[in-house]
């Protein structure tokens, strides 16, 4: 079995050799460069090129993510820019000299009904501001006395009363206007480009 | 100072039937509620058991308050303030844009008008001839002009005290007139306690039971702000009925439907108006948590 197989293998490796010499034989009558061309066709290499590429952009491509990768990494270790407060910057137009108002000269009596007005708005919020506290303080005492009354009568009630109201916040109202609001009254629509400048980290 | 509270002779044959009965549910003086699941029987023993001693009524009533929607009007020295504050500001104030741009166009004016003047010297025409910050200031008052808001102050609703938009600097409080005892009385929404309910839910029946109905109201809190308690006049009292306590609870109006009827006999009052209408007893407590901005 072994010797036959091997004979047919010596038998085809004289075939191939003896087509190839054929061929070359052929080849040679014709012309030099046509010979080359033809075992062009058949060599191995030409055969294989398209595997080539298969390895080439796999290793193109990782080399490719660590470089942005290693790029990020710079990048988080630098730390963040501040984002500029622009209340805190004085615009260049607010130091322009041409702005500069003359300063009025203020008359004796004047600036002395200017320091009593001040006295006397200072009383009259200090006023206020006891009439707020103690307007406070009674509406306090109104409550503590109403909840106590009510710890009298009954316990479950009391404790009922003591629970916060989860459903109250959020919890919005307008305050008082200057003038009250028009009925039917058609606000004319405003267009603006809004120009404030935002910042990203 | 007792205000007489109503039913006052049926009660005492009311105590005689429960004195007979031995159900866990007593109250037969206040509405019965059938008690169906055994957890509810047990609750109920609890709060009869807590209530059993004590001979007051519960009452929960509701102050509405329609916060103000115009801003006050300035007291003098607030006036005399808010100039002289105007006044300081202005001047250590620099100039704007504006002002700037009028004082050229007054220079440029006058050196116009004194003749030797040739307007090639001009560095910048940008047209600045042809529109002046003057003309700009007169367009604005022109549009401001022919806008015309609303009145702050109307006098014949100022006098008008059932509307809720009267007196709108100020804020106003609901009142309603109830059947107490044998009277009918202004006073503050309430209604009578159930069983079932906490003091809170009974408030907001008494706010849904007026005639008017129609206002939408956020209540402030779970707890009372005051507490009013009378007792009945000495004729109707027993043994196990002395009085009655209201407990307050606030509410703020958020938005009132149109559909009001004008009839209802609801008042909105500030708190200076009140001693016109209630019992000084009742004022007293109940100004005390009504805090006027």
């Amino acid at each position: 079995m072994v010797l036959g197989l091997i004979c047919r293998g010596l038998s085809r490796k004289t075939v191939a050799s003896s087509v190839l010499s054929g061929e070359h034989h052929h080849a040679v009558t014709l012309s030099p460069w046509i010979a080359s061309v033809m075992t062009l066709k058949t060599s191995a290499p030409l055969r294989g090129e398209p595997k080539k590429k298969k390895k080439v952009d796999p290793r193109r491509e990782l080399l490719m993510r660590e470089r942005l990768k290693k790029k990020l990494k710079r990048m988080e270790k630098i730390p963040p820019e501040y984002i500029p407060i622009e209340d805190f910057v004085t615009p260049f137009k607010c130091l322009d000299d041409t702005r500069v108002r003359s300063s009025p000269r203020l008359s004796f009596e004047e600036s002395e009904g200017r320091a009593m007005l001040l006295k006397e708005w200072s009383q009259y919020k200090q006023k206020q501001h006891l009439a707020e506290v103690q307007a406070v303080e009674l509406a306090l005492e109104a409550q503590r006395e109403a909840l106590e009354e009510l710890k009298l009568e009954s316990e479950e009630l009391y404790l009922a009363a003591l629970k916060p109201d989860p459903l109250l916040f959020p919890f919005s109202h307008k305050g008082p206007v200057y003038t009250p609001p028009k009925t039917k009254y058609d606000a004319p629509e405003g267009k603006y480009n809004d120009i404030t400048k935002v910042y990203t980290q | 100072m007792a205000a007489p509270c109503g039913g006052a002779v049926g009660r005492p044959l009311c105590q005689f039937l429960s004195c007979l009965s031995r159900t866990a549910v007593r109250y037969t003086w206040r509405r019965q509620f059938s008690a169906t699941s055994l957890c509810r029987t047990t609750l109920q023993t609890q709060r009869v058991t807590e209530r059993e001693g004590s001979p007051w009524t519960l009452m929960a009533a509701v102050c509405l308050q329609r916060l103000p929607v115009i801003s006050a009007d300035c007291h003098p020295v607030e006036q005399r303030f808010r100039e002289l504050t105007r006044q300081m500001e202005l001047e250590k104030s620099l100039f704007s844009d504006h002002e700037l741009r009028l004082l050229e166009d007054a220079e440029r004016m006058n050196r116009k008008q004194t003749g030797s003047y040739d307007s090639d010297e001009e560095d910048d025409n940008r047209g600045q001839d042809i529109v002046l910050a003057q003309d700009l200031e007169d367009s604005w008052e022109q549009k401001l002009k022919k806008f015309q808001p609303a009145p702050r102050v109307k006098a014949d609703v100022d006098e008008d005290l059932t509307s809720v938009e009267r007196c709108l600097a100020d804020s106003l409080v609901l009142l309603a007139e109830q059947q107490v005892g044998s009277e009918k009385l202004w006073l503050l929404p309430q209604a009578e306690w159930q069983e079932g309910d906490t003091l809170r839910q009974t408030a907001e029946r008494a706010l849904a039971s007026l005639p008017a109905a129609g206002f939408s109201a956020t209540f402030l809190s779970n707890a009372p702000c005051g507490v009013y308690k009378y007792k009945l006049p000495k004729a109707a009292r027993t043994d196990s009925l002395v009085g009655t306590k209201v407990f307050f609870f606030k509410a703020v109006l958020s938005a009132m439907s149109p559909s009001a009827a004008s009839n209802a006999p609801l008042m909105w009052l500030k708190k200076s108006e009140m001693q016109r209408f209630v019992k000084p007893a009742y004022t007293m407590k109940v100004e005390r948590f009504i805090l006027d901005p």
